[in-house]
């Protein structure tokens, strides 16, 4: 039987300031009729420009030295801009990774499902509505015919993905790439959206090429996976022996980065004694204008305690007001309610003083913008040194403690990789000494490996100073191999607060039992 | 747009007008120009001029006066001319209106050539087109009105000859006079936003056709034409509208040297010939009715925001 898609030893470079970046170097994989091909690998590995290389859609300063890329008995590097606008869409559908930003905001739904089942299948107005009513039905859409009138903003993240995916299957064709489909939605939404795809491959037989950077999420759903590392195909295996039998140094180091809640990375118990308490604690953007209501609280009287030394786990999904509760911790927003650190009382954000703001430090999501990018790391470093009084030529010591070279204090931020900048904000919230430190996503925009390097980083410097962690992220399966105890957050409120190993137990709220079932955990 | 908020930049603009009567009424007052002395000539009798004086209410205190004014204003009385001896409102008035057909043809022009040549240059990033069109925009702005308006005039109007060099014609009276008539103002008006706009579409086109959904769009098979004209075109022209409010501003400030070239009576013009002969009440009522046009325009622009982009709404 012919593969639906087939690529033999494509090698792709990007021109930067005259010299070659190899891309993607001798790649060869297929795609068979009915199947689904997972493509894993770390960001910058080449999958996606793999993808866009299938779709003809590369930047202008890419060349492709040797290899071919076949869609069925068609030749895809030979094929003319008309016939590729025939292809595409038709034969070749393609998910993005955000729903948000791949539809446009100013055409309704219907507008931009419509479109392209008059181009491709000839549909006239009337014709296309219908069909559009039918597909958004088969994605399980509530209410189709209102759905086709709205605007992409009047319908939530995990809608607008059933929408492409809907628009992608509109035109029946033989193949789909998903790039990262459910990265930018939240865990329980990216679960049923996995659910519909498994039904609609089912119902229609499309062969897929499934991208992803999580070896646990790609081994659930797809038949056999590739693996790539630097633009090379290291290894490539069915999805049930992957996870049990790497072959491969770097497919092992993928494995092993992957969090399982069963793995503990702590052994340790926190102490009784209580570091910091919130009692009622509420958080309100915008202020309350004329003519109308106050704004309702992002959070809706939340409290809890961090024990000395703990590693107090935040999960909820985006919204949820767990960002909230660390802005409020650290005096970014204000708030009614009561924060304790020590006993002492903390009125509010404008009474939190030099004390305070030195014991309860914060890291950031994004690196890339939570560090001045006019500073070099050393200043970067200074700042809190010097506020709280600490010894400059620490510097290069808490580089060291960050696993940093010294010689990095010269470097500007943008010199930097992902991993190495988030590493540099840790060593600035550790260069006040601090009891608690509130970590908000810090791992979210890095790559799974890169991620087990911060967390053990993280757990090394606690071994060392003691320090207790609020770790916020929408990932359970991470929180459950380093958190003590774990807060539920859903809606500004807490469902539920417990020790980790109570989690799989009766008492839990139904939300923290789907937001365990929603959580891939990897076969095998 | 909910009825609070029409409620709320309504008040704000009532607001805005007040703020504007209360300095222009107080600018008026510092101005060394004697109502009464304006009235009856240098050469008056100071029994004479006390008579005006009193008969006027010129020697109540400054917020009596302002309170009478503004009395008679919100009532749609702006007083008499004291050059004309006329109703100073409708004459106002008929200047705004002709001003503002000027304005509303700069801007159509503006928009019929600076929409199609931006989004060319930004489909023809770094090549000659846009080079040329970035080059000869910077021309634009770099030329004061008074320089584009004699040169037009020097080729359109002397040399060819095919259009009149000033005045202006109703449209009741002939179509064709008031067109040809306006051409030159217009077109003049026209070459500082042409300049403004064209690099303002040319930077949202870059950053639209950058977008995830026209990547999206293009991967789903939809041809380049249709891309550009049924996904690019709306969102690139968004930010144009609040470029278009601010340029209604800069035209009414700036229309008044150009209906100072080209001779049209429009409130530009009828408000330098009521500063030069010091006719107070001309300057109030000038200056309010500008302030005013100001202010709706804004409201209006942000009106037309939440038409064509339907992600923002005012509540």
């Amino acid at each position: 039987m012919t593969p639906v898609l087939s690529v033999r030893d494509y090698t792709l470079d990007y021109l930067t300031g005259g010299a070659a970046l190899r891309v993607l170097d001798g790649i060869s994989l297929e795609v068979r009729p009915g199947e689904v091909l997972g493509l894993v690998g770390e960001s910058g590995s080449g999958k996606s420009s793999l993808a866009l290389a299938i779709m003809r859609h590369l930047p202008k300063n890419a060349r492709e030295t040797v290899g071919a890329l076949r869609l069925g008995d068609l030749d895809l590097t030979a094929a003319r801009p008309k016939e590729l606008t025939r292809i595409r869409g038709r034969r070749i559908g393609m998910v993005f990774q955000d729903p948000s930003t791949s539809l446009n905001p100013t055409l309704t739904i219907g507008a931009q499902l419509t479109e392209v089942l008059r181009l491709h299948r000839g549909l006239d107005r009337a014709g296309a509505e219908a069909e559009a009513l039918d597909l958004l039905g088969r994605v399980e859409l509530n209410d189709p015919a209102a759905i086709l009138k709205r605007y992409p903003h009047e319908i939530s993240g995990g809608e607008k993905q059933r929408v492409v995916i809907a628009g992608a299957f509109g035109c029946r064709p033989e193949f789909l790439i998903f790039d990262e489909p459910t990265t930018a939605l939240d865990v329980i939404t990216g679960a049923r959206i996995l659910e519909l795809f498994a039904r609609l491959r089912a119902e229609t037989g499309v062969a897929a090429l499934y991208i992803s950077h999580d070896l646990a999420l790609v081994s659930r759903v797809a038949d056999r996976v590739a693996v790539l590392k630097k633009g090379r195909l290291v290894e490539e295996a069915s999805a049930a022996d992957i996870f049990v039998r790497p072959k491969h140094p770097d497919t092992k180091a993928l494995v092993d980065a992957v969090p399982r809640p069963e793995r503990r990375l702590v052994g340790d118990r926190s102490s009784d004694e209580v570091l910091l308490s919130v009692e009622r604690i509420e958080v309100t953007y915008g202020r309350k204008k004329l003519f109308r209501p106050a704004p309702k609280p992002s959070t809706r009287a939340v409290g809890f305690e961090v024990r000395r030394g703990e590693i107090l786990g935040v999960v909820g999904e985006s919204g949820s007001g767990k960002s909230s509760i660390a802005r409020a911790l650290t005096g970014l927003v204000d708030y009614t309610g009561a924060i304790r650190l020590d006993g002492r009382p903390i009125a509010g954000a404008a009474a939190m003083d030099r004390d305070y703001r030195r014991a309860v430090q914060i890291v950031f999501q994004h690196p890339d913008s939570s560090l001045n990018p006019r500073q070099r790391v050393g200043e970067i470093l200074s700042r809190p040194l010097k506020l709280f009084g600490g010894d400059l030529a620490e510097i290069p010591k808490l580089l060291e403690r960050v696993r940093l070279p010294a010689a990095y204090a010269e470097r500007w931020p943008h010199q930097l990789s992902g991993g190495e900048k988030q590493r540099v904000a840790i060593a600035r919230a550790f260069a006040a000494r601090p009891a608690l430190v509130v970590c908000d996503e810090i791992t979210a925009p890095l790559d799974v490996s890169v991620q087990a390097q911060i967390i053990e980083l993280l757990l090394d410097l606690r071994r060392h100073t003691g320090t207790a962690y609020l770790f916020i992220t929408h990932d359970l399966n991470l929180v459950r191999q380093i958190a003590h105890r774990v807060a539920v957050m859903r809606r500004g409120e807490l469902f539920d607060l417990l020790a980790v190993d109570e989690l799989g137990g009766d008492h839990v709220h139904p939300y923290t039992r789907a937001l365990i079932a929603a959580s891939p955990i990897p076969v095998g | 747009m909910s009825f609070g908020w029409l409620l709320g930049r309504s008040a704000s603009i009532v607001y805005t007008i007040l703020v504007v009567s209360i300095l222009v009424f107080g600018i008026t007052q510092v101005l060394p120009a004697d109502a009464a002395v304006t009235l009856l000539g240098e050469n008056a009798t100071p029994e004479a001029l006390a008579a005006v004086r009193t008969r006027l209410g010129l020697d109540d205190p400054y917020w009596l006066q302002y309170l009478h004014w503004i009395g008679r204003v919100v009532v749609g009385d702006f007083g008499t001319s004291m050059r004309t001896g006329q109703p100073v409102g409708p004459e106002m008035f008929a200047a705004l209106g002709r001003s503002l057909i000027l304005a509303v043809s700069a801007i159509l022009l503006m928009l019929v050539v600076a929409v199609p040549l931006g989004m060319a240059a930004a489909l023809n990033q770094g090549r000659f087109a846009d080079t040329a069109t970035s080059l000869v925009s910077f021309v634009g702005i770099a030329f004061p009105e008074f320089v584009t308006a004699t040169l037009l005039a020097l080729v359109f109007a002397d040399t060819l000859q095919w259009l009149p060099a000033t005045g202006w014609v109703a449209p009741g009276e002939s179509a064709g006079g008031f067109l040809s008539h306006l051409a030159l103002p217009a077109l003049t008006a026209s070459v500082v936003l042409v300049a403004h706009v064209v690099r303002m579409v040319r930077s949202e086109t870059l950053d639209v056709l950058h977008s995830d959904y026209i990547r999206a769009a293009r991967l789903k098979g939809v041809p380049e034409g249709r891309v550009l004209v049924g996904h690019a075109l709306r969102n690139a022209l968004l930010p144009v509208v609040t470029i278009v409010a601010l340029d209604v501003g800069y035209l009414l400030g700036g229309i008044i040297v150009i209906e100072e070239i080209f001779a049209i009576p429009g409130i530009g013009r009828q408000l330098m010939v009521a500063i030069t002969a010091r006719d107070l009440p001309s300057i109030q009522a000038g200056a309010l009715i500008m302030a005013a046009t100001y202010a709706l325009t804004n409201t209006l622009a942000d009106m037309a925001y939440t038409v064509l982009d339907k992600r923002i709404r005012y509540d």
